[in-house]
């Protein structure tokens, strides 16, 4: 079965070769049959790379530990669930998983655009197959998930236990989506390039692409939070480390890019910017690849090192050189037609806001390399921890946040003064009475104030912008403002959007604020004692064993009652172990409330009969704000998908009648 | 274009940064330089792992010691077992030994260290770090397996972090035996 599963890769990887040279000749000899020759390879190689996957998946479902991959990642007494989701568990096979839905993307691509991007579509399509052949390559010569192996082991290494979680099936592929996404809207920046159209087209085109892989990103990387906070046991959930890092980068750039294209589009502005965003943004997905994967930096949850490092260095090398030279040669081609008009434009802070992503993204990029850098330099090792991160990434951050609620009322081209003080004298009078009522309620920190006087501001003003807009539309169509609303809504999707997603911001940057109020202590409690903690009364009952799926799990049984001395849950922090590992692993036991969250860890028991549990406790406010983060991005991005450019629309069906007509 | 500073910032930018990440193959971020190296090793008793017997590193004094940290679930502690027990036969059991060699077993079960013992031949002194894992907090072990040269005075001279070769420990102890 698994040569079956390689013979497919191998055959995927000639139809991707074909379909990366063939376009070029098709548009030389003005032959559009070699295109659409190109456009069948790239279903022939979807069709051929999922066959691969499934002879992967039936593998893992059959626990055949003959092959290496499956043996490594997991174990006859795995739930199916996690059999199946160590598809993309492991380094292997989340390069198979890569280039299946890279060849999914690639597909659609070639097929979707195939009359609106005439022009550009045969190199859209060569670029996504020389991806696609690159990774073929890698996984066929240092990586391949169906490896046989010598001699059959009865039983596998099971799926690391700490990646048997919810969110760490849901996490990689997220991130993988996103990264993947981002290669769409570069391969038609680079086909652009190659054949000098180089108008709005593509960032019209490619919209909802990046839309979409920046959704993704974000969901791997809240989901990738929240995992760590569930999972890890140490009571918070984002470290700094370079694996979050490589992550984190393209979502920056993303970021960037998705708020600059609005300028290119509206202003026909920032056509170079926007073309180096989307280079350096693709470039990070690489860049982010080959730290987690090529072990050149420390980090605690890189895959093993592997041979791959130097492959993923060329690619990325080919990416950056292939795309900046592209650039190069066109940049006449991209100066802007139009100049800015004023300061006080919604343009201008968005330029602003992009160049602090970008230095956002820069400053984590120089973090994360850093130790390597001190060491190719003066031969020292050392690493960077999150107080640097911190330091810097803090403030620039904090400015982001104040220039989403500016960016919201400020007019293209030109805003008044006598508008911005207008627009601005409510939020910022909101602002202050809020947060100094807070300040009264609770303890002041400079920080979190700042965030909390910024968060109020930007609601503010975003309520009162779709207020506005919503009671306008109303009175025009002398209805009810939630009429109004709705249409408001359904007329500028993209805005209100938007703005959905800008509000989602205000709950992830309330969340990172209620970490300066965490409260940590350990507790040593005896059986039947009632300790005070916050809010709370913990009385520790005893220690109990049992079972959840595979793993045995050791709890101390802690009863959680209110000020009142009311029951109000049962929590068991415990510690589980595993048939295939041979340490036990933290299990946190987690009461959520919508203000905070106990959360508990079983450090350890004393006593013939267990009488005395240690326990480490946190009190975290405010933390599980920042994952409601994730269905309002998803409500807002679900709003922001409806919008098409109109123009764009228009053109396109146009240009499909056009070609439909004349191919008869 | 040639004359743009743009476009040299760029390549020189992104050939920087190329270099910087193709010197990282040359280097492992996890080798750190043990600080504790030219410093007295920490003494610790250990327990044999069979008849309870137990040992104190500074009675051990006089003669370098081979201080092997490892666990029985450890892959990479199977590669290095048939190199640690072959050094122990040429240096450790000639009368006197002109080596010790201990192995403290971290994080593992008496009998899952034993079980490994047998499996690998293993004869020099093996024992089991306590619950807390006091040895190897006191050494600063944070993977298995690490290997620790201890020379004739009582102070770390070398660390081996990750499995070791017989070239390696040759080198090693042919230099600790030189000086003293």
């Amino acid at each position: 079965m698994s040569d079956l599963g390689t013979i497919a890769l191998m055959i995927a990887l000639a139809a991707c070769l074909y379909g990366t040279v063939v376009p070029h000749l098709g548009v030389r000899t003005n032959n559009w049959n070699l295109i659409r020759s190109a456009q069948n390879a790239s279903i022939i190689s979807f069709f051929l790379i999922a066959i691969a996957s499934g002879v992967l998946i039936h593998a893992l479902v059959v626990s055949d530990f003959s092959i290496f991959y499956v043996w490594r990642n997991s174990s006859v007494d795995m739930p199916m669930f996690f059999k199946v989701t160590a598809f993309w568990g492991g380094l292997e096979g989340s390069l198979l998983f890569w280039i299946l839905v890279q060849s999914f993307f690639a597909m659609v691509v070639a097929f979707r655009y195939q009359y609106s991007n005439r022009e550009i579509i045969p190199y859209v399509i060569a670029t996504l197959n020389g991806i696609l052949c690159f990774l073929l390559v890698l996984l066929l010569g240092w990586s391949n998930p169906l490896d046989l192996q010598a001699t059959i082991p009865a039983e596998g290494r099971g799926l690391n236990p700490l990646l048997q979680h919810i969110a760490m099936v849901v996490h990689p592929p997220a991130l993988y989506l996103g990264f993947i996404g981002f290669s769409v809207p570069f391969a038609f920046a680079i086909a652009g390039m190659i054949r000098g159209k180089l108008d709005n087209e593509w960032v019209l085109t490619t919209r909802r692409w990046t839309l979409v892989s920046w959704y993704f990103l974000s969901m791997g990387l809240i989901l990738g939070g929240q995992w760590a906070y569930e999972e890890l046991g140490w009571g918070g959930f984002w470290a700094w480390d370079p694996v979050e890092n490589a992550a984190f980068m393209p979502w920056l750039t993303g970021t960037a890019f998705l708020h600059s294209v609005m300028i290119q589009e509206k202003r026909n502005m920032l056509k170079i910017w926007n073309v180096v965003l989307i280079i350096i943004t693709y470039g990070l997905t690489i860049i982010g690849t080959f730290l987690t994967r090529s072990g050149v930096v420390n980090s605690v949850h890189s895959f093993t090192q592997s041979e791959i490092g130097p492959a993923f260095l060329v690619f990325l090398a080919v990416v950056l050189v292939v795309g900046f030279a592209l650039l190069f040669r066109r940049i006449q081609m991209l100066e802007s037609e139009h100049k800015m008009e004023a300061v006080l434009c919604r343009e201008n802070a968005f330029l602003v806001q992009n160049v602090i992503f970008v230095g956002m993204a820069f400053t984590v990029l120089l973090g994360t390399t850093f130790p390597l850098l001190a060491e190719a330099i003066r031969g020292t090792k050392l690493s960077i921890q999150a107080p640097f991160f911190n330091t810097i990434m803090a403030p620039m951050g904090y400015v982001l946040f104040f220039l989403m609620g500016i960016g919201t009322v400020l007019a293209w081209r030109k805003s008044s003064k006598e508008s911005l003080r207008r627009n601005f004298q409510n939020p910022m009078i909101t602002a202050t009475v809020g947060t100094i009522i807070l300040a009264v309620v609770i303890p002041f920190h400079l920080e979190a104030f700042t965030i909390f006087w910024i968060a109020i501001f930007v609601t503010v003003t975003i309520l009162i912008e779709v207020g506005k807009a919503a009671h306008v539309k109303g009175k025009q169509l002398q209805a009810s403002p939630l009429v109004g609303l709705i249409h408001v809504f359904q007329r500028n999707q993209r805005r209100y959007g938007g703005l959905v997603i800008h509000l989602g911001v205000v709950l992830m940057f309330l969340g990172f604020a209620g970490t300066f109020f965490s409260e940590e202590r350990d507790l040593t409690l005896e059986r039947e004692e009632m300790v005070p903690l916050n809010a709370y009364y913990l009385k520790f009952t005893g220690v109990e064993q049992f079972q959840v799926r595979n793993a045995t799990h050791r709890a101390a049984i802690i009863e959680v009652y209110d000020q009142d001395k009311q029951l109000l849950e049962v929590m068991k922090p415990a510690k589980s172990f595993y048939p295939t590992q041979p340490q036990p692993l933290t299990e946190i036991a987690l009461r959520r409330e919508f203000l905070k969250d106990l959360y508990l860890i079983f450090s350890s028991e004393s006593g013939a009969d267990s009488e005395l549990v240690t326990i480490k406790t946190y009190v975290n406010p405010l933390v599980g704000w920042a994952w409601m983060a994730l269905p309002v991005f998803t409500l807002g991005i679900g709003i922001c998908l409806t919008y098409r450019p109109r123009s764009l629309t228009s053109r396109q069906e146009v240009l499909r009648q056009q070609y439909i007509a004349a191919e008869g | 274009m040639w004359k743009s500073w743009k476009f040299w910032t760029v390549w020189i930018a992104l050939g920087g940064l190329i270099s910087l990440f193709a010197f990282g193959f040359t280097t492992d971020p996890k080798k750190v330089p043990s600080p504790l190296i030219g410093h007295e090793a920490p003494n610790f008793q250990l327990i044999n792992l069979w008849n309870g017997e137990s040992v104190e590193l500074s009675t051990l004094r006089g003669k370098p010691v081979v201080l092997n940290f490892w666990a029985s679930w450890c892959v990479e502690c199977q590669q290095e077992a048939h190199i640690l027990e072959a050094f122990h036969k040429r240096y450790g059991e000639t009368v006197p030994p002109q080596v010790h060699v201990l192995g403290v077993a971290i994080q593992d079960k008496s009998e899952q260290a034993q079980a490994f013992a047998r499996q690998f031949h293993k004869t020099y002194f093996l024992g089991l770090d306590n619950t807390n894992g006091d040895i190897a907090l006191e050494y600063g072990i944070y993977g298995v397996p690490e290997t620790f040269f201890i020379d004739p005075q009582g102070k770390i001279r070398f660390k081996q972090i990750g499995g070791v070769s017989a070239e390696l420990m040759q080198e090693q102890v042919d230099e600790m035996l030189s000086q003293g």
